[in-house]
């Protein structure tokens, strides 16, 4: 489980590093010997070039795919060009007007909100409370917690499948087979809860006793003094949560069976496999199912890297 | 007496909110805990249960340890879902982790524009499988783009990559090793980082050239990285499923070629309805993981003792 083979990568410290710039990076040898310049400099060269091509590569199935999303069918076949000859959207006017994307983006945004907002609040609750109030059992009951990191989804594909058509209705009355029961299942993730844990450890106490000499009980020193110092931990539990719900393939491809209820993903590989070679709203869907997490990725770049780091509790 | 009156009201103050705290403390936990227990505890013993059923949607006769003697002889699992499995995992974690290795060291350079290459190589890793997958099976189209460049190279190749018995297992193993190369390249980066910059210096004076130093130095002590980015990849591995279930389908086509464990156990469970079966399944496959992560731990970290 906690593997202490890794350096202890605090998820802020790494993500500040991650988004720092321009520092000396370590384990670069220092170039105070004259003569050695030119060989820097070609060796800084050569770097550019390496970092530029493989950057490139990584790119071109990307932009390979948006380049198609905005051709006519009849050019996919019409041999090889970089660029539409004609530019069009109509990949895009399908996917949402004809084959029925507004709803499978809908639903996946569902999922992945609800999935999301219940991780934030579970994780910050429970981690708040393993992090800082004292009670017998905690250590044991929080390495219970990352225990469930060891359970593979794939073991708990047919237990969960049955609790959900046998034993869970009895008692919900209603059906679980479906977009609830993808929600439920992932209402918290033990990644979220050690990521709130490891934060909320890292906030000094001095606040929390000012907020108890001023009467404030613990429900009220949690949601008004710890979860706005907890931002940045937040932030990451919320974005790699969506991230990886909205990404989600298994539990949707175990769980939802209605067409209307498809996620993004689940309606890509069933429309990839009736409709082979309409590679413009293929390639459409891709970009619609890319796209988001691009920006979110953009946008919050450290956070990402958080979830790296506290990767570190897995395996 | 009136002083120590006192204090014993403040002793049984302190008593009672030692007690509040950690009646707080349990129902702040009790949803989280509910809920791993209730999806991550209690389905372990469920499985056990189910798989000595003949289940199908629901439970039917106790048939003993007969999935597992089932189990045991179904070549389709052993001759293509085990065998490819394991064949994926050899190939695809020495493949991670050079990929890996190599974009950390060169991320790792004091260059501009580091965090720009960081982020773009890492991106990968973050995309919808789905979405990476079926891009992939159009540039790996017959009619594709990366057989167009090969034609334009004036070598010929006109099937599709991923529908040929031959090259659908090796085509998902590159996908794959690019993908996850990003988050490998990160971890390696954290474990780069911790290297204390001295080390370099000394190698610097005893005039080691950046290639000496990278294989006589860089390389030994970065093991605790290769453990953890090993363990973290084998296991990773061994749970292939995104791609052979959108790729090769339900049925890891063409004639098995991709058909991995995890997707052996959904079409047993989702597909044939034989959730006793797949629970059997669930169970090895669990059991193998558990033990490769005990071995790999044991053989790494006394080696790391050492």
């Amino acid at each position: 489980m906690a593997s202490e083979e890794l350096p202890p990568v605090p998820p802020v410290a790494a993500a500040q590093e991650f988004a720092a710039t321009g520092e000396a990076a370590a384990g670069t040898a220092p170039s105070v010997i004259p003569g050695r310049e030119r060989a820097d400099r070609i060796r800084t060269l050569i770097a550019y070039t390496v970092m530029f091509t493989i950057a490139a590569l990584f790119a071109v199935p990307f932009l390979w795919s948006i380049s198609t999303s905005l051709r006519p069918t009849a050019e996919t076949v019409a041999g090889f060009s970089l660029l539409p000859h004609d530019w069009t959207t109509i990949g895009y006017h399908d996917m949402f007007h004809k084959y029925n994307f507004t709803r499978y983006t809908i639903n996946s945004a569902i999922i992945a909100g609800a999935v999301t907002v219940s991780n934030v609040f579970l994780a910050s609750l429970g981690g708040y409370a393993f992090a800082r109030l004292r009670f017998p059992g905690r250590e044991v009951l929080f390495m219970l917690v990352l225990g469930t990191l060891m359970i593979p989804d794939q073991l708990r594909l047919v237990p969960v499948y049955q609790m959900l058509v046998n034993i869970l209705p009895k008692y919900t009355h209603t059906d679980l087979i479906n977009q609830k029961g993808v929600i439920l299942i992932q209402l918290v993730s033990a990644t979220s809860l050690f990521l709130m844990r490891q934060y909320f450890l890292t906030i000094p106490r001095d606040l929390e006793e000012a907020a108890k000499l001023d009467g404030a009980g613990y429900f009220k020193t949690y949601r008004r003094v710890m979860l706005p110092l907890a931002g940045p931990a937040l932030a990451a539990v919320a974005i790699l949560m969506f991230q990886g719900t909205w990404n989600g393939l298994f539990w949707p491809a175990v769980l939802l069976q209605d067409r209307s209820q498809y996620t993004i993903p689940i309606a890509l590989t069933f429309f990839r496999n009736i409709y082979q070679t309409q590679w413009p709203i293929l390639m459409a869907a891709s970009v619609l199912a890319i796209v988001p997490i691009l920006v979110l990725f953009v946008a919050f770049q450290r956070y990402f890297v958080a979830g790296v780091a506290s990767a570190g509790v897995k395996g | 007496m009136a002083v120590a009156v006192a204090k014993q009201r403040k002793v049984r103050a302190l008593g009672s909110e030692r007690v509040r705290e950690a009646l707080v403390g349990y129902a702040f936990i009790a949803l989280p805990m509910a809920f791993f227990l209730l999806f991550f505890i209690f389905p372990i013993g469920y499985a056990l249960y189910i798989s000595r059923y003949d289940w199908g949607i629901f439970k039917g006769e106790s048939v003993g340890w007969d999935n597992y003697r089932t189990l045991f002889h179904d070549s389709v699992f052993w001759h293509h879902a085990v065998r490819n499995t394991l064949v994926y995992t050899a190939v695809v974690v020495p493949l991670q982790m050079a990929i890996g290795l190599s974009l950390a060291v060169v991320v790792n350079q004091s260059i501009r524009f580091r965090t720009f290459f960081r982020a773009a190589f890492y991106f990968p890793s973050l995309a919808a499988s789905a979405a990476i997958a079926t891009i992939a099976i159009y540039i790996l189209a017959s009619d594709g783009l990366l057989n167009t460049i090969l034609g334009h190279l004036g070598y010929h190749h006109d099937n599709a990559w991923f529908t040929q018995q031959s090259t659908a297992l090796p085509s998902i193993m590159g996908l794959n090793a690019w993908t996850t190369s990003g988050t490998m390249m990160l971890f390696y980066l954290a474990s780069l980082q911790a290297i204390p910059t001295d080390v370099y210096e000394a190698a610097a004076i005893d005039g080691a050239g950046p290639w000496r130093t990278f294989w006589k130095v860089t390389f030994p002590l970065l093991k605790p990285g290769h453990f953890f980015v090993a363990v973290v990849s084998i296991i990773g591995a061994l749970q292939m499923f995104d791609q052979s279930f959108i790729i090769g389908g339900a049925s890891g086509g063409p004639n098995y070629s991709t058909l991995t464990v995890v997707l052996y156990l959904y079409n047993q469970a989702i597909g044939n309805i034989h959730f006793g079966y797949a629970a059997a399944v669930g169970l090895v496959l669990f059991a193998f993981i558990f033990t490769v992560t005990l071995i790999q731990r044991l053989l790494f970290g006394k080696a790391e003792v050492a």
